[in-house]
């Protein structure tokens, strides 16, 4: 609608030049004023870029705000949990009765497989302590620092997560996050990117800029690096050679330090990544095609474990 | 009054989305806070809808712990532009809500991965253009009740105006 419109009244009948609506700008020195703002708006936010992206400068204002927000954060957090536990439980009612046959069966293995395990943890602890072998770091040689997960990723490019614990905590870059499962360890999620004084910001497993070396649990020799599988929560193990024998379901683990390189992996061996999904062989690849379902839904945490290596 | 009454409303917004409704896959490719802003930006002008953009912006990005600035001045733009749009072709006409939260969602999903190309951050335009069908349906259902809810807060200045008019000519 035309903003300078004239409207006959009929009562008066005589013309009445409507003005414009006084919270919009209308004449030439708002449209000034309007540009004036815009642009320092914009040049802002290109100096907190420039600025944030290329120094640390702002990293202390950024950490007190945050410090600030987290706050509210956790309250929303606290007040939306009733009805996120409602959609958990509905969603689990559902599927309780295949759950459940499902996990007698797995509770059934596992108990014999726990049985084999200990014995073989016993058997490795008396010939490391008979041999003085000196293994790569284990997630037992790191103390263990539990923190609530603040915001999980925001959009579809996303991919980390903010979490309760940083530098106080003892928290540094590169610090291995796994996930915390019923007070538990569960697999690997991702490594920590970014550390404020109260909170860090974690890079997960699925980000296109991780990359672990990896060992199939079954079969030892295959070595490979798993990365991200470019869409959702699926990883791939890759570099992993064709002579090596990799099969759907075995589990995926983090290999340590390989060998007596300069620069030793960042990840503790033993770490559970996923279960292989899908596996196969090309004559056109000089390695497999192996895609792993990664054991914890980087998509949703509630908290995490971060592994901080022992002083 | 209408910037403190703002502050609120994209306040919560903006928790509601950074600790709500992103633990769910489905509502990660939508964004209340782009529909709540633009929603503002219809009802009380450019300036109105930058400034908003730019300090909701700097929420996001501090409460994230991501590069501060690049929501901001996405957001900002938006703000501005769908500003400029209400107070010009926009004003009453009912598809303006869907038609700018529409284009705006489109061109916020691709300029967000040019500007983290251009920072080196890892920008996998695959992933953009298949959450972009789920982003647009679900920021569309959501343009009803937030659009609705901020009308209600923010009503159009032009009644206002208008009952001026007859109080004066009476």
């Amino acid at each position: 609608m035309p903003r300078n419109r004239t409207v006959r009244f009929a009562v008066l009948g005589s013309s009445v030049q409507r003005t414009a609506a006084s919270g919009y700008a209308t004449n030439r020195s708002s449209a000034l004023r309007r540009r004036i703002v815009v642009g320092a708006l914009v040049l802002a936010s290109l100096a907190l870029i420039t600025v944030s992206f290329r120094s640390s400068a702002l990293d202390g204002v950024e950490s007190t705000a945050a410090t600030a927000l987290s706050p509210f954060e956790v309250a929303a957090d606290r007040v939306s949990a009733p009805f996120r536990d409602t959609v958990h439980w509905f969603h689990g009612l559902v599927n309780a009765r295949s759950e459940n046959q499902r996990l007698r069966a797995e509770n059934a293995r596992l108990r014999h497989e726990l049985v084999l395990d200990q014995a073989a943890v016993y058997q490795n602890v008396q010939l490391q302590k008979a041999l003085d072998y000196q293994g790569p770091p284990s997630i037992a040689d790191f103390r263990r620092v539990t923190a609530e997960v603040f915001t999980n990723p925001q959009s579809p490019i996303d991919e980390t997560v903010t979490i309760a614990a940083g530098s106080s905590k003892g928290l540094v870059p590169g610090d291995v996050v796994i996930a915390a499962t019923g007070g538990g360890a569960g697999g690997l999620v991702g490594t920590v990117s970014r550390v404020w004084a109260h909170q860090s910001r974690v890079t997960l497993l699925t980000d296109s800029s991780s990359h672990v070396t990896a060992r199939d649990l079954t079969s030892p020799s295959a070595i490979g690096v798993v990365s991200s599988g470019g869409s959702g929560n699926v990883l791939i193990f890759d570099r992993v050679s064709k002579s090596k024998r990799v099969l759907v379901g075995d589990t995926i683990v983090t290999s340590g330090t390989l060998g007596k390189g300069d620069l030793p992996s960042l990840y503790p061996k033993g770490i559970e990544i996923g279960k292989v999904s899908s596996q196969s062989v090309s004559d056109a690849d000089a390695f497999q095609t192996i895609q792993i379902q990664p054991f914890v839904d980087l998509s949703s945490l509630d908290s995490v474990i971060v592994l901080v290596p022992k002083q | 009054m209408d910037g403190t009454k703002a502050a609120v409303v994209l306040f919560v917004a903006a928790l509601l989305q950074l600790v709500v409704l992103t633990q769910y896959v489905t509502f990660r490719s939508g964004s209340i806070v782009l529909v709540t802003l633009l929603s503002l930006a219809l009802l009380r002008g450019s300036v109105f809808g930058a400034l908003a953009g730019f300090l909701t912006g700097l929420l996001i990005d501090t409460a994230t712990m991501g590069t501060l600035g690049v929501t901001s001045l996405l957001l900002t733009v938006s703000g501005f532009w769908i500003g400029r749009y209400g107070e010009t072709t926009a004003r009453d006409r009912l598809h303006a809500p869907f038609l700018s939260v529409a284009v705006v969602t489109v061109l916020y999903a691709f300029c967000n991965l040019a500007l983290q190309f251009v920072l080196g951050e890892p920008a996998p335009a695959r992933l953009v253009v298949h959450a972009l069908l789920p982003g647009l349906l679900l920021n569309l259902i959501l343009t009803l009740p937030v659009y609705g809810l901020v009308r209600r807060l923010f009503p159009p200045l032009e009644l206002g105006d208008r009952v001026r008019e007859v109080r004066l000519l009476g």
